[in-house]
């Protein structure tokens, strides 16, 4: 099944009519975000970790680390880095649980699993590593399967996102948690003025230098504006059955870590 | 004071910071040690350190990789096999594997699980050995590193000269100068009249008692 035949749910979402959608400021059908999501991903995609850097002057390192801490990962765990891309997380989770534990990286871009594959590989890490490549919305995995699942910045490029919550809350076992690591609404309003400035004025322009891709770096920046505030993605957690749910904003809530639990 | 302390260093990212530092540096150093350091029974073992002016907790983790097992650093807690309350003065008496009982028996350092997992890591810092001067050759090249050797022998002797000066130097005008502190033949003697004062009063109590005693008796 393709990703654009998969991706035909009629639930609503970001109060788009039913059968549109966002594709940064643009309203679109819903058919066709992932076929344009994929064109951004395969166009960046051998870029995609200098660009993280130059863009983030190099805190999303940071960024995921947090994740990792707050994880509470422990030997032996099955871990599913959704969104996976390039596998930054997959890395530190693959060494954390040990040959008696398992990690899927998996990402509905091929481009990117690909890139994230030979990364990995080149740094050793095989042995406990499974590449899968899926929509989040249809997790092609049984029910109560993962004591973890990671979703780093995929959230928002996901054209259903209720449903993909609702599918990660399905694969996830009795105890287990979601993370949640994306861009999100900074705290104050001055950050929030110059993250603006940086990212609709600066960003592209890097795109455009490295990526050879202003474009999709001018995607990064609206798809951020369009993603679901810290409150709004937690109610959005709550309502697809997780429990506990809390956020821990970083950078000033340029970035927010949402983490939700299945009893 | 810690609570605004770890919230401060909590939205820094802080730990994650120091973290992946300490990460890559005791990685690189495992790389450069000439000794043969064995991280393979220690595979999957944590180790927590708590210290008291930190706030937050670094767990170090020996992970396995198909060319050679690493050590990761992180802030997880709920792993650790072993874990360890103590204060950076007393880590860095921790070198030696023998250390690590004398420490705990002197409330200095105190140690939850797994003490063989603590004495695995305290070996391993201990093995390390580091030949410098054939990494910095590797760089710079044989006769730079002689040159730069020598000079920071030099600079080194006349810091440990300048150190020794300043000390004996303070120490004049402390003691003789500013008078704000006695030297240690005038506490002596201080000791010895005390102890003098003492014998005295002890005299005079016993030849007191015995005058209460003899008017008692009659």
């Amino acid at each position: 099944m393709s990703a654009s035949e998969q991706n035909q749910s009629p639930v609503t979402q970001d109060s788009t009519p039913n059968n549109t959608t966002h594709f940064g400021y643009k309203t679109i059908d819903k058919e066709d975000k992932v076929s344009m999501v994929a064109g951004v991903f395969h166009s960046v995609a051998k870029q995609y970790d200098v660009m993280n850097d130059l863009m983030s002057f190099g805190v999303h390192r940071l960024w995921k680390r947090f994740t990792i801490d707050a994880s509470g990962v422990r030997p032996g765990n099955k871990v599913l880095d959704l969104a996976g891309g390039t596998g930054d997380l997959t890395a530190k989770f693959s060494q954390l649980v040990g040959k008696d534990g398992k990690v899927i990286l998996a990402d509905i871009n091929s481009s990117m699993l690909n890139v994230g594959r030979d990364k990995l590989r080149d740094k050793g890490l095989v042995q406990n590593i499974e590449y899968v490549q899926a929509n989040a919305q249809y997790l092609p995995f049984e029910d109560n399967t993962f004591d973890i699942v990671t979703i780093a910045f995929g959230l928002r490029n996901v054209t259903d996102k209720d449903m993909a919550l609702r599918s990660i809350y399905r694969v996830l076992k009795p105890g287990g948690r979601l993370l949640v690591l994306e861009f999100s609404k900074p705290e104050h309003e001055l950050l929030n003025k110059a993250y603006d400035f940086y990212s609709f004025n600066i960003l592209p322009k890097i795109g455009e230098l490295v990526a050879k891709d202003g474009d999709s770096y001018q995607y990064l920046a609206e798809s951020i504006r369009m993603h679901p505030d810290q409150d709004t993605l937690k109610t959005m957690m709550d309502n697809a059955g997780f429990e506990q749910t809390s956020f821990k904003n970083l950078t000033g809530g340029v970035v927010a870590l949402h983490k939700g639990y299945k009893f | 004071m810690t609570t605004a302390f770890s919230k401060i260093t909590s939205g820094l990212m802080a730990s994650q910071a120091l973290a992946s530092a300490l990460e890559i540096a005791i990685n690189k150093t495992l790389a450069l040690s000439t000794a043969n350091v064995s991280l393979e029974k220690s595979i999957q073992k944590t180790i927590t350190i708590e210290l008291a002016e930190l706030g937050f907790p670094l767990s170090f983790t020996v992970c396995n990789t198909i060319e050679n097992p690493k050590i990761m650093v992180t802030a997880l807690t709920d792993r650790a096999d072993c874990t360890i309350n103590t204060s950076i003065s007393t880590l860095r008496e921790l070198k030696a594997e023998q250390q690590l009982t004398e420490l705990i028996k002197q409330d200095k350092l105190d140690l939850t699980g797994d003490i063989k997992v603590a004495q695995q890591f305290a070996s391993l810092a201990q093995n390390l050995d580091i030949d410098w001067q054939t990494e910095l050759a590797n760089h710079i090249g044989d006769i730079p590193t002689h040159k730069l050797m020598q000079l920071g022998k030099r600079v080194s002797a006349k810091v440990r000269f300048a150190v020794k000066q300043i000390n004996a130097d303070a120490g004049e005008y402390i003691v003789h100068e500013k008078r704000l502190v006695v030297t240690s033949s005038q506490i002596e003697q201080f000791n010895q009249q005390v102890v003098e004062v003492s014998k005295q009063v002890d005299a005079l109590e016993q030849r007191i008692s015995k005058l209460v005693n003899h008017k008692a008796n009659h």
